[in-house]
């Protein structure tokens, strides 16, 4: 008789201990001390806090204190969140847009293929970010090819580079293939004999698009959207990159806090805030999962 | 070629063919154009004057690239053998701990899939100062074995679910105890899902920027860090060529990672 009543051929629990030790210290630990640092005072000079509770920064996100000592409502730093809410919006409504049909489409071929399109979608996902920001550059640039191309059809040159629209287009392209590997997996293994049964009975397409291929699809387009929009709230490489410094998102303003500006009370304090949004919006999410009955999984 | 079974009649929807092969262009028009200009023999990024691979020899002699090279190649290659050790043991062990809140250790190694990078960078940078240790090798490393668990841990994971449990059942039968089961059977049939965890840790830590670059000190440079600096400071024919050198990384992973479980099947 074994001590145990374990499965053949698993570990016993405390195997596991080791990667939950690293993770608890490495993501909770540095989680616990940015919401700690977000109550200290910044120091005179330099970086780091000094180890006195206030609220500053949280206050400093929303107001300035005028010449005269008196808080006054201050909408900058509103403003950098709205502008990083709307361009991680449009990048997921577009990757959505993108991604549908070529979801859609993968799913619908042969299995080979299937395979080695998937294989294709992959290939971008696991490249290096900067090179796919950097690959944008060069299209995007004076000597580009959009500008080569609309220059030979006498169209002229267009500044794109280092525009808020470059940027725009560099979190689309990070992100797409976040998008099309979750919806690809909620559509793979359908029959789609069925589909086209229900057209052959007289189904408008319309009709069999959003009553057997939307629900299908919607829990991996629920975790498409999660896994587009939280990462592109926080992007920081396609604006400094793409968008040249002429737009500041909420990523940025983070860094710079971290960086030059030496205030880390308050980019600790932006961390929290950020933090707080995805999970008021995960809770949404998990509360919308519970209600219509669908699974949610963020993982590809 | 006989017709795939499970082809949808294109009547039903038209316009999906066409969009999803210009999703395709749009995503390997850029990596195209970069790839051609790293072939480009001029001194411009974007002037072409010819084919030419000078700019490989040039990178490839460059000692300040290749010592950020060397420096990712030591973080990665220790914090994918710690990260893929401890997801072994992780997916081996959870299956025993189901019921003390397996869904919760799961999410918090997932943790860092989900929270944006850039707090986790900004946080981490934090915590590294305030256990007193200063962003250098070890706190990259450390970092690194973080986030590289979930990615280590994911095939592992679904070739653990694919695996035919009896075949546990069968040798224990027969008289294998842990560490024989584990040595003889359970880590050979893991070996695909292993692999391919391997090489998604160590591309995702060769990868990784955002972290980095709040963890990376002088003299421990890695890079990604480094290629950010150059890319900066705008378009250059030797940029073209480390980002096609990161790019052949990326399809050699990819590809092993697509091979990897299919050999495994057809040959049982």
């Amino acid at each position: 008789m074994r001590a145990t009543r374990r499965a053949p051929g698993t570990l016993p629990w405390f195997a596991s201990v080791p990667a939950l030790v690293v993770a608890a210290l490495f993501t909770i630990g540095p989680l616990v001390v940015v919401v700690a640092f977000s109550f200290m005072t910044r120091p005179p000079t330099g970086g780091g806090v000094v180890f006195r509770f206030t609220t500053d920064a949280y206050r400093s996100f929303l107001f300035t204190k005028d010449f005269t000592g008196q808080l006054r409502f201050n909408p900058t730093y509103l403003q950098v969140f709205a502008t990083s809410a709307m361009q991680a919006t449009v990048t997921t409504v577009v990757c959505l847009l993108l991604a549908f049909p070529l979801a859609l489409w993968i799913a619908t071929r042969s299995p080979r293929a299937q395979g080695l399109l998937v294989l294709a979608v992959t290939i971008p996902f696991w490249t290096n970010l900067l090179v796919r920001t950097y690959s944008w550059m060069l299209v995007l640039n004076e000597n580009g090819l959009i500008n080569r191309v609309s220059r030979a059809m006498g169209l002229g040159s267009h500044e794109l580079l280092y525009t808020p629209l470059a940027s725009q287009l560099g979190l689309i392209y990070t992100f797409l293939p976040f998008m099309v590997l979750p919806l690809y997996s909620s559509l793979s293994g359908f029959d789609f004999r069925l589909a086209e049964a229900a057209y052959d009975l007289g189904a408008h397409k319309l009709t069999v698009l959003r009553r057997v291929i939307l629900p299908l699809a919607r829990p991996g387009i629920v975790s498409g959207i999660l896994l587009v929009f939280m990462p592109a709230l926080g992007s920081y490489v396609q604006p400094v990159l793409l968008g040249g410094g002429k737009v500041l998102l909420i990523g940025n303003l983070v860094a710079a806090q971290f960086g030059d500006s030496r205030n880390w009370p308050f980019g600790a304090a932006l961390s929290v805030i950020i933090l707080a949004v995805l999970v008021a919006g995960l809770l949404v999410v998990r509360w919308w999962a519970r209600r219509t009955g669908t699974t949610v999984s963020i993982s590809l | 070629m006989n017709r795939p079974p499970r082809a949808l009649d294109p009547r039903a929807f038209p316009g999906v063919a066409s969009a999803a092969v210009f999703a395709l262009v749009f995503l390997y028009l850029p990596i195209a154009v970069t790839t051609v200009y790293a072939f480009n023999g001029g001194e411009q990024a974007l002037v072409w004057e010819g084919f030419s691979t000078r700019w490989f020899g040039y990178v490839l002699t460059n000692t300040a690239i290749l010592d950020t090279a060397v420096t990712s190649l030591q973080v990665a290659a220790v914090s994918t053998a710690v990260s893929t050790v401890l997801a072994v043991a992780f997916a081996l062990a959870a299956d025993a701990m189901r019921r003390r809140g397996s869904a919760l250790a799961s999410g918090l190694l997932a943790a860092p899939l989900v929270i944006p990078e850039i707090v986790l960078a900004v946080a981490t940078l934090a915590f590294i100062r305030m256990i007193g240790l200063t962003p250098g090798f070890t706190a990259l490393v450390l970092a690194h074995t973080t986030f590289c668990i979930p990615f280590a841990l994911m095939p592992v994971r679904s070739r653990l679910q694919a695996l035919d449990g009896h075949v546990f059942e069968v040798a224990a039968d027969l008289g294998a105890t842990t560490w024989p089961m584990l040595r003889r059977v359970t880590l050979p049939l893991l070996t695909p899902g292993i692999v391919s965890g391997a090489l998604l840790a160590f591309v995702i830590s060769m990868d990784d920027f955002i972290i980095s670059s709040f963890l990376s000190a002088a003299g421990s440079t890695t890079l990604p860090v480094y290629l950010f600096g150059l890319i900066r400071r705008g378009p250059s024919p030797s940029i073209n060529v480390v980002a096609v050198l990161l790019l052949v990384l990326a399809v050699l992973v990819s590809t092993v990672t697509y091979l990897a479980p299919r050999r495994k099947r057809t040959s049982r």
